[in-house]
């Protein structure tokens, strides 16, 4: 069973006969017995989606699903084009089906990310908790500022927007949480 | 309609879960109510009819059923007095989960009709319990829908619980206005809330010696801290305002007569014993100032038109000084300026502290606060009524079950 704390962007879980695959966090929060969270699901099954609470104490049956190792090759337009690392087959998946995870991957990187298969289909795919990506805009950085405390806004090589502090400056390296897109520190 | 609660520290969740029956079945006398506690000992400190022995009863017309009725896995008196009728609206307190019987009862698919489950949360000054109020939440189920339903301060949540008993006293106590400590009010104003005190504390049994109505009271309610910052700065403004301090049982009042032995005494202290629910709100409401934690007497303390500071409790990072914030945000537009800013000062003070204990001892001066008291009071009072238009959270869930179900 899937608890609430386990479940992040890419996660395949069922309700009922449902099968519904995480496509975006838009929100989580800290409430009384642990995270309260704000997400985008798709039901897989009609392929409709819906913005949904989910909060502490419930489990979800997990689904049985096939895992590739893959990593992307290249974007086209909305749909982004993975090579798998064994057979070098190459899947297609949507930009929307991606949901936040399309932010924090280029076809530049070395990141391996593992594909959800669903009926032969990839529905969904998990990323390493941490990934380095570079700003490429920010307001000037504040020397000596090194608290982390305060934040600004700044536009990462993916095309995402992203809180760094405020010593961060464009070109700088950052190491980012997948989970919630959160600035954990200056990548070495 | 089934309310489900665990007690997790001190009083709060079964005080806020003891007040919301209440004032649940003043509003709907004929709803029947079960509710699933795992602690009927600290219920019982709050609700004497309680036999916290028997693991189902029938109290206050409720049927109280305990969490986990037998520790080696018997839950037939619990499976018989929730399977008829079996749940259907469940209030979750606090996202508190389901006792394993229970959720065989809720989620049993061999059950016609959809359940319904309500997640209360914690009261939130932050801005997302506007955005999370009334939310869909998921579960394992389509038979089972949830929600998640947030008290706050804002007309975008579910508001506080307004009971009836609550909202009575507060007004006995808004007439009896209690401005015994300006010099400048009215003389008449002063005697009346002498008066009141007088009598409330020959009812409640509390010991008051001659003059200590007339003085400015000051209860303290809070996690352990040492605390003689406050202390050397009540003795200060005890010079020049009488003071007695209303030391609350709990964490708190061994670390304040501590500080207050400490200090010599500087003032009179009355350490009072554990409360009824009642007669605590009404200490509250006597008070001209208070220093409340947690949940339930925070809500209580912002609803009383009384300043008051208020003391979170610790998360890891100071997370909860996010929270304070949060609330100074809500509290900001009823001060002024230079109010706010000595109110702000206080409260990031007294909360900046990673983990409590006697040793544990902030950077916080109240001094400057009680020195400057004119505008705070009809500051803080005007938060209150703010918070009474909102509306009774009570009234709102039922009105929000009755579009849900």
């Amino acid at each position: 069973m899937l608890t609430t704390s386990q479940i992040h962007g890419g996660s395949v879980f069922k309700m009922g006969n449902d099968i519904l695959v995480v496509q975006r966090m838009l929100g989580v929060k800290s409430g009384r017995a642990g995270m309260v969270k704000r997400l985008r699901v798709k039901n897989l099954l009609t392929g409709q989606t819906s913005d949904v609470g989910l909060d502490s104490g419930e489990k979800f049956e997990e689904v049985d699903l096939d895992l590739f190792q893959m990593k992307l090759s290249y974007i086209d337009g909305n749909t982004y084009v993975f090579m798998e690392q064994t057979s070098f087959e190459q899947y297609e998946i949507s930009k929307e089906d991606l949901g936040d995870n399309a932010g924090y991957i280029s076809p530049d990187d070395d990141v391996i990310v593992e594909m959800t298969f669903f009926e032969g289909k990839p529905v969904g795919m998990t990323l390493p908790t941490g990934v380095v990506r570079t700003i490429t805009y920010c307001e000037p950085g504040i020397k000596g500022d090194t608290s982390g405390k305060s934040s600004k806004p700044a536009t990462l090589d993916t095309g995402i927007e992203v809180g760094v502090p405020l010593f961060c400056e464009i070109g700088t390296k950052i190491l980012l949480d997948t989970r919630d897109g959160s600035f954990i520190e200056r990548a070495k | 309609m089934d309310i489900l609660c665990k007690v997790v520290d001190n009083f709060g969740d079964i005080g806020v879960v003891y007040r919301l029956a209440r004032a649940l079945c003043d509003l709907e006398p004929a709803l029947k109510l079960r509710l699933i506690v795992d602690d009927l000992g600290s219920f019982r400190s709050l609700c004497p009819a309680i036999d916290a022995r028997v693991p189902v009863q029938e109290a206050l017309g409720w049927t109280v059923v305990r969490w986990d009725t037998d520790a080696g896995g018997d839950h037939r008196a619990a499976l018989a007095a929730c399977g008829d009728p079996p749940p259907r609206l469940v209030i979750e307190s606090f996202a508190c989960g389901r006792p394993d019987w229970f959720e065989e009862l809720l989620f049993d698919p061999g059950r016609p009709g959809k359940r319904f489950i309500v997640n209360l949360e914690y009261l939130c000054a932050e801005p997302w319990a506007d955005d999370f109020h009334r939310m869909d939440s998921l579960t394992r189920s389509p038979l089972v829908a949830k929600r998640i339903f947030m008290p706050g301060f804002t007309s975008r949540t579910g508001g506080l619980i307004l009971d009836r008993v609550f909202v009575e006293a507060r007004e006995r106590w808004s007439a009896a206005s209690s401005e015994a400590s300006d010099e400048a009010s009215d003389e008449s104003a002063a005697q009346d809330c002498s008066a009141a005190r007088r009598a409330f504390a020959a009812a409640s049994g509390l010991r008051l010696a001659a003059g200590d109505e007339n003085r400015f009271w000051c209860t303290v309610f809070s996690y352990e801290r040492d605390y003689s910052r406050i202390v050397a700065d009540l003795a200060a403004w005890n010079r020049a305002k009488p003071l007695l301090a209303l030391a609350a049982a709990g964490k708190s009042q061994a670390c304040f007569l501590d500080a207050w032995e400490a200090e010599g005494r500087p003032f009179p202290v009355l350490a009072l014993p554990f409360l009824a629910q009642e007669t605590w709100d009404e200490v509250l409401l006597a008070s001209d100032f208070a220093i409340v934690r947690g949940e339930e007497s925070w809500a209580r303390a912002s609803l009383s038109g009384r300043p008051f500071l208020w003391q979170a409790y610790p998360q890891s990072s100071r997370h909860h000084l996010v929270k304070v914030r949060a609330f100074l945000d809500r509290l900001r537009p009823f001060l002024d300026e230079e109010d706010f800013k000595r109110v702000e000062a206080l409260h990031l003070a007294f909360n900046d502290r990673q983990t409590d204990g006697p040793d544990t001892c902030g950077t916080e001066n109240l001094f400057p606060l009680l020195s400057g008291w004119a505008g705070l009071e009809a500051g803080y009072q005007a938060f209150s009524d703010s918070l009474i238009a909102n509306g009774d959270l009570a009234r709102h869930l039922l009105t929000f079950l009755r579009e849900i179900v």
